[in-house]
């Protein structure tokens, strides 16, 4: 039984744990602590990418604790190959996210200790084989958002005109108790529809645990399956922006701050998605086969209609936020074509979106803790300001338009690619519109903000980005291009896991695509 | 005596006490009232003890007479209380709660 | 065609990582960058050892050396490997990487002294640039297969985009910028897709992929697509014109000489295909024919050195395609070979005016031939070799475009770019003698000649403009794409003499030192309201188009369906405001409550 799934695991929660034991005058203290566990679980999650049989395939690295025997509930930890790139996203991110939370002032070591107690469940829902252990972390991978965007958030109510004025302040829309409330109440509502299916199912194969393997061995009923795998699609797709239950996702990102948007946007909203291939389509393959026309169309939905809209928002940080709509649309229009091509870009482009997505928010962040601003209309000529943060902007902005040497291009081409050889065109067609329409958009905004004539009087003092600053876009941004130049570093660990993953469903479906 | 006589004994009981609960406006009567409801059953209780002889029903009718010594005990505080904060006693007077 | 490390071809290997390599160090080390001559001679060094590199793979390629790959799989899937990486070597990819080193050196020789008044930091980000260009033409040109040739050519549109905006504080360099990579990006989607349909039917990307008639088509047809967009075809070459807005060498290197050309040479690599796709070529022919036509109208009537020069492009690439579409694959790449020559050494020879005069317009040049005597020889070379007079390079491979047109399509092509070839001379002929003849003019009294540094590349690229069509035979055998013989007919005299006709047309008008303004051609300003016409047509779908349908779309998010969620929130409090009345605060209420529902609970019981 290795040990090293726990540590990754747990190590943030041991680390928020030890935060209590710490004043609140030991500012350096709290954050020495917190990049620690962040840091434990970084080097952890690289460990596990290294040390996993890439030959052999399936789950490794098993650690088994019963926790509760007579319900059959076990803290069962395993990692897949699917769970192990994903497991060194979050690493990435979550390293990086810790330092850019340096800067923040108010009630530093509860802002640090609900960031790792959070970071604690996803590391948990990537590995977890338990499916009511699973549940339960995505839960605290959850609910920790809502204090964290509700207090250390920052409100940008955009000023409405004609009819909506009114309405839209009686809502208080806008403001970060509003985004808090409504990213909680909607991805809460995710989660029950998720318990029902979990329930249902363990109901209907008689299963004396939780264990995802035993629930995946029962072949259920076909109308249990065409009606839990929706409960699945829609409860995990909420949080992985399933359109029409994606627009916490604006609200939420733009109002959260930074680490918070880096990590939700560029793990959390992955859980949704992990968890809809990981745990709706593998358990479910008849309901799977029965609906993916319909999640491939609703990605499609996802992708198109998140490009445009990214491309008529003022708000930079709500720009970023659509665009992780409209890519988290590539990963459920990968998952939807059941096809080991499309597969293995869907988790590609989960990885790939990760590090890119939390590139962006680290440097909208920096951008906005000089500017103040988040309007892109009134920035312009940046670039000779902050030549460094123009760099790493462009670099994720290409990643995000899917440029080769990038990690966004294998992710979509693979998607494409998959999606055409089952006979999907227009799924195709419209991802490479989509991409299109991101190049579109994302360079259009680089423009205004870097380029042109320099800054107004009121940026001229604006400087770079420097010192540990610089870390998390180092970090990020490096990530970005070694996988996108060498891509078969992750994608050789997500392979063997599609490959295995797919074959149970085409095993129950005969095949057929 | 037969258990019917007993029972209709204890519904008389509880429904006098339920007609005093919902009546009355006086902390100390509604306390008054939950307190003959609480007797009807310890009625019941030992009325059944008799007839079956099992000893059970008598030993839960002084654990719950033991009990009720300390509800009355908070009651009467919370009767205290209330006309301390509203100089009155009436349960009217604390409606602080309404939607 | 995978062999172990040792018998990689390196020198291959070394053409493409030298630049990368450079280009890697330049962009994390910004301490070397921002110092600005450190970065230069890195970038030249890494360019020289590609030129090496080169030059020893077409020696081998010319003596009896083997075609040698070395490649590594890319992706993984189901297992096994997917796509290709690594170097291809045979005679026509060593011919390119050649053509595009020896270009690049001679650009960023002459870019050392041309950009030297920039500040130091903007230098050395103009020569990280180069580096990553040639890492990306040279990752394009030895591609092993279409995958990784895609991957060269996104990158080289990224490093065009950097390079057109590198006077990014110039809001015109941004929106040129801006336009080269949204148009050839639109033109991209047609690569993707050729790369889906390729794959479906193969699970490979081969360029020898053995396709029926149909599926050759639609590959082909799609991948033209994307030439229409890189090789800046009609409608799709509106980008390039703008794109002129980079540093003179940058118009030379990516915008004349290689990366347009790029479209050319895929065509050329993937002539398995295109070679089973005969629809594809007819259009490949009328698109080429009509932009060789049309860009050369447009020419003859711009007033900036450069836009006429870049039309001029325009139709030379029109030329090759045309070429290609006719089934003359050596007669497209020889001409692209040649083309990459002379057109650079014109670009340079303008930059090297341009840097003495400090303007792109001809207006205010004139009797530059006295003062900068031998920039004015090298560009009377340059156009000479462009108007394809006989004994230079162009002379050459035009000949060998225009015989294959012989005959085809009702002979409406052959005199189309008969036509262009007339009209090419015209406006050389023009640019000559406004800009080097006469009186000058405005800022022409103070300009004098360019040092050392920008002629020795003009030069080198003088000699091979004058030389290289001599050596068709040998590029022919090496390259195996075609016999090579010199046509002694018609065709070539018709062309020479057209040529002669136009610059003597040109000496009519312009000649004896009249001035500039009397253009006199109006009849052609129809077409530079047809380009506008175009420039339009897509302006109005961007603005109109794309960004009305995203306000739209944005829009319907913001108000219906987050309206929805709004809504729902909102009828939830408006439920609870009514609700909570139930919750009086009376206890009496609630102990009325609870004996009512004991009582209903009882009723229950006593019912059933």
């Amino acid at each position: 039984m290795s040990l090293l799934l726990p540590v990754v695991v747990f190590a943030p929660a041991i680390a928020a744990f030890l935060l209590l034991a710490i004043p609140d005058s030991q500012k350096a203290a709290t954050r020495a602590v917190s990049l620690l566990g962040a840091t434990i679980s970084l080097l952890g999650s690289i460990k596990v990418a290294l040390d996993y049989d890439r030959s052999a395939g399936g789950l490794q690295m098993g650690y088994d604790l019963p926790l509760l025997p007579t319900l059959g509930i076990h803290l069962n930890l395993a990692v897949d190959g699917w769970g192990a790139s994903l497991l060194l996203l979050t690493g990435i991110i979550i390293f990086a996210a810790v330092l850019a939370s340096f800067t923040v002032a108010r009630r530093d070591k509860e802002f640090f200790i609900y960031l790792l107690v959070l970071v604690s469940g996803v590391f948990g829902v990537f590995v977890a084989q338990d499916l009511l252990i699973f549940f339960l972390l995505y839960e605290i991978a959850v609910l920790p958002m809502y204090l964290l965007i509700g207090i250390w958030g920052s409100s940008n109510k955009v000023a409405e005109d004609g009819p909506f004025r009114y309405v839209w302040s009686l809502l208080d829309v806008g403001g970060r108790e509003y985004a808090a409330m409504k990213l909680t109440l909607m991805l809460l509502m995710g989660s029950a529809a998720i318990l029902v299916g979990i329930f249902w199912l363990y109901l209907e194969a008689g299963a004396t645990s939780f264990d995802l393997a035993e629930l995946a061995r029962h072949e259920y009923a076909e109308p249990t399956q065409l009606i839990v795998f929706p409960l699945f699609w829609l409860g995990f797709g909420t949080l992985a922006g399933v359109f029409p239950f994606h627009t916490w996702s604006p609200d939420g990102h733009a109002s959260a701050p930074t680490a918070v948007s880096m990590l939700h946007a560029g793990v959390l909203m992955k859980l949704g998605a992990f968890g809809v291939m990981r745990v709706g389509m593998v358990l479910l393959p008849e309901g799977t086969h029965a609906w993916a026309p319909i999640v491939g169309a609703v990605a499609v939905i996802n992708v198109v209609y998140g490009a445009f809209s990214a491309m008529s928002q003022k708000d930079l940080k709500y720009i970023v936020a659509y665009s992780s709509v409209s890519h988290m649309g590539v990963v459920m229009l990968g998952a939807a074509t059941l096809d080991s091509t499309a597969w293995n870009g869907a988790v590609f482009q989960m990885f790939a979106h990760g590090v890119m997505t939390g590139l962006l928010f680290a440097l909208v962040g920096l951008i906005y803790e000089r500017s103040h601003t988040r309007i892109i209309a009134t920035m312009g000529g940046f670039g000779s300001v902050m030549p460094v943060v123009a760099l790493f902007f462009t670099l994720a902005c290409l990643s995000s338009l899917g440029l080769p040497g990038t990690a966004g291009f294998v992710a979509e081409m693979m998607v494409f690619l998959g999606a055409w050889r089952v006979g999907h065109p227009i799924w195709a067609i419209a991802g490479i519109v989509g991409a299109f329409v991101t190049a579109v958009y994302v360079l259009r905004a680089s423009r205004t903000i870097f380029w042109g004539p320099g800054p107004s009087e009121k940026f001229e003092h604006l400087h770079d980005a420097h010192g540990s600053e610089l870390v998390a876009p180092i970090v990020l941004g490096a990530a970005i291009v070694v996988f996108g130049v060498w891509p078969r570093l992750i994608l050789d660990l997500i392979d063997p896991s599609t490959s295995a993953n797919l074959a149970v469903i085409t095993r129950v479906i005969g095949g057929g695509q | 005596m037969t258990l019917t006589t007993c029972l209709l004994l204890a519904s008389a009981l509880f429904s006098v006490g339920v007609y005093g609960l919902l009546t009355r406006q006086q902390l100390v009567a509604v306390l008054v009232s939950v307190e003959l409801m609480a007797n009807a059953a310890n009625i019941v209780l030992v009325a059944f003890s008799h007839f079956t002889a099992s000893p059970l029903g008598q030993v839960f009718t002084l654990f719950a007479l033991a009990i009720t010594v300390a509800e009355v005990a908070v009651g009467l505080a919370l009767a205290l209380l209330l006309y301390r904060t509203h100089a009155s006693s009436r349960l009217d007077a604390a409606k602080e709660m309404n939607g | 065609m995978r062999s172990p490390l040792s018998e990689a071809p390196l020198a291959a290997l070394v053409a493409v990582l030298a630049p990368a390599l450079a280009a890697l160090l330049l962009a994390v080390l910004p301490m070397v960058r921002r110092r600005g001559a450190p970065a230069a001679w890195i970038c030249l060094a890494s360019s020289v050892a590609s030129l090496v590199s080169a030059g020893l793979l077409l020696a081998g390629q010319l003596g009896e050396a083997e075609p040698m790959a070395w490649t590594t799989s890319w992706l993984t899937l189901d297992g096994q490997g997917l796509g290709e990486l690594g170097v291809n070597v045979d005679g026509i990819s060593a011919s390119m990487l050649v053509v595009v080193t020896i270009v690049a050196l001679c650009v960023q020789v002459f870019s050392v002294s041309y950009m030297h008044d920039e500040p130091p930091d903007a230098y050395g980000r103009y020569f990280t640039y180069h580096a990553l260009f040639l890492f990306s033409m040279n990752l394009l040109v030895l591609a092993p297969d279409l995958l990784q040739l895609f991957a060269g050519w996104e990158l080289v549109g990224v490093t065009s985009y950097l390079l057109i905006g590198f006077y990014y504080r110039k809001p015109s360099a941004g929106r040129a910028a801006l336009k080269a990579f949204w148009i050839t990006k639109l033109a991209d989607m047609g690569f993707i897709l050729a790369l889906a349909v390729l794959f479906t039917s193969t699970s490979a990307f081969r360029f020898d992929a053995e396709l029926s008639t149909p599926l050759a088509n639609v590959v082909a047809g799609l991948l033209f697509f994307a030439v229409v967009g890189k090789s800046a075809q009609f409608p799709l070459h509106i980008w390039l014109p703008d794109a002129m807005e980079g540093p003179t060498p940058v118009s030379a290197l990516l915008h004349a000489a290689t990366m347009v050309a790029a479209g050319v040479f895929l065509v050329v690599r993937a002539d398995p295909i295109f070679a089973h796709a005969p629809d594809t070529r007819e259009v490949m022919l009328v698109v080429g024919s009509l932009t060789a036509l049309f860009a050369a109208g447009l020419a003859t009537v711009q007033t900036d050195i450069k836009k006429v020069l870049a039309y001029s492009t325009c139709s030379q690439l029109g030329y090759m395609v045309a070429a290609l579409g006719a089934g003359s694959t050596l007669g497209g790449y020889f001409h692209l070979t040649t083309h990459a020559f002379f057109k650079a050494l014109l670009f340079l020879s303008a930059g090297s005016v341009i840097h003495a005069v400090h303007s792109n317009e001809l207006a205010d040049m004139g009797g530059l031939r006295k003062r900068m005597p031998l920039t004015a020889t090298a560009f009377i070379v340059g156009s000479l070799a462009l108007a394809g007079i006989p004994g230079t390079a162009g002379f050459f491979s035009k000949d060998l475009v225009l015989a294959a047109l012989e005959g085809r399509m009702g002979w409406l092509p052959y005199v189309a770019l008969m036509t262009t070839a007339f009209l090419t001379a015209f406006y050389m002929g023009r640019v000559v003698l406004v800009a080097f003849f006469g009186e000058a003019r405005g800022k022409a009294d103070h300009a004098h000649e360019s040092g050392a540094l920008m002629l020795g590349p003009l030069a080198v690229l003088a000699v091979l403009s004058l030389g290289v069509g001599y050596f068709g035979a040998h590029f022919a055998e090496v390259t195996a794409t075609g016999e090579y013989h010199l046509h002694f007919g018609m065709t070539p005299a018709i062309a020479s003499g057209l040529a002669l006709g136009g610059f003597a047309l040109a000496y009519a008008v312009f000649g004896g030192g009249r001035d500039a303004s009397g253009v006199g051609v109006l009849a052609l300003l129809d077409g530079a309201a047809r380009s506008a016409l175009v420039d339009r047509t897509y302006e109005a779908l961007y603005r109109h188009g794309m960004l009305n349908a995203a306000a739209a779309i944005g829009w319907f998010d913001r108000y219906v369906m987050d309206g929805l969620v709004n809504l729902s929130g909102w009828l939830t409090l408006v439920a609870a405001r009514s609700l909570r009345r139930l919750q009086s605060g009376f206890a009496p209420d609630y102990v009325f409550a609870v004996v009512l529902g004991a009582l209903a609970l009882a009723a229950w019981g006593y019912l059933s």
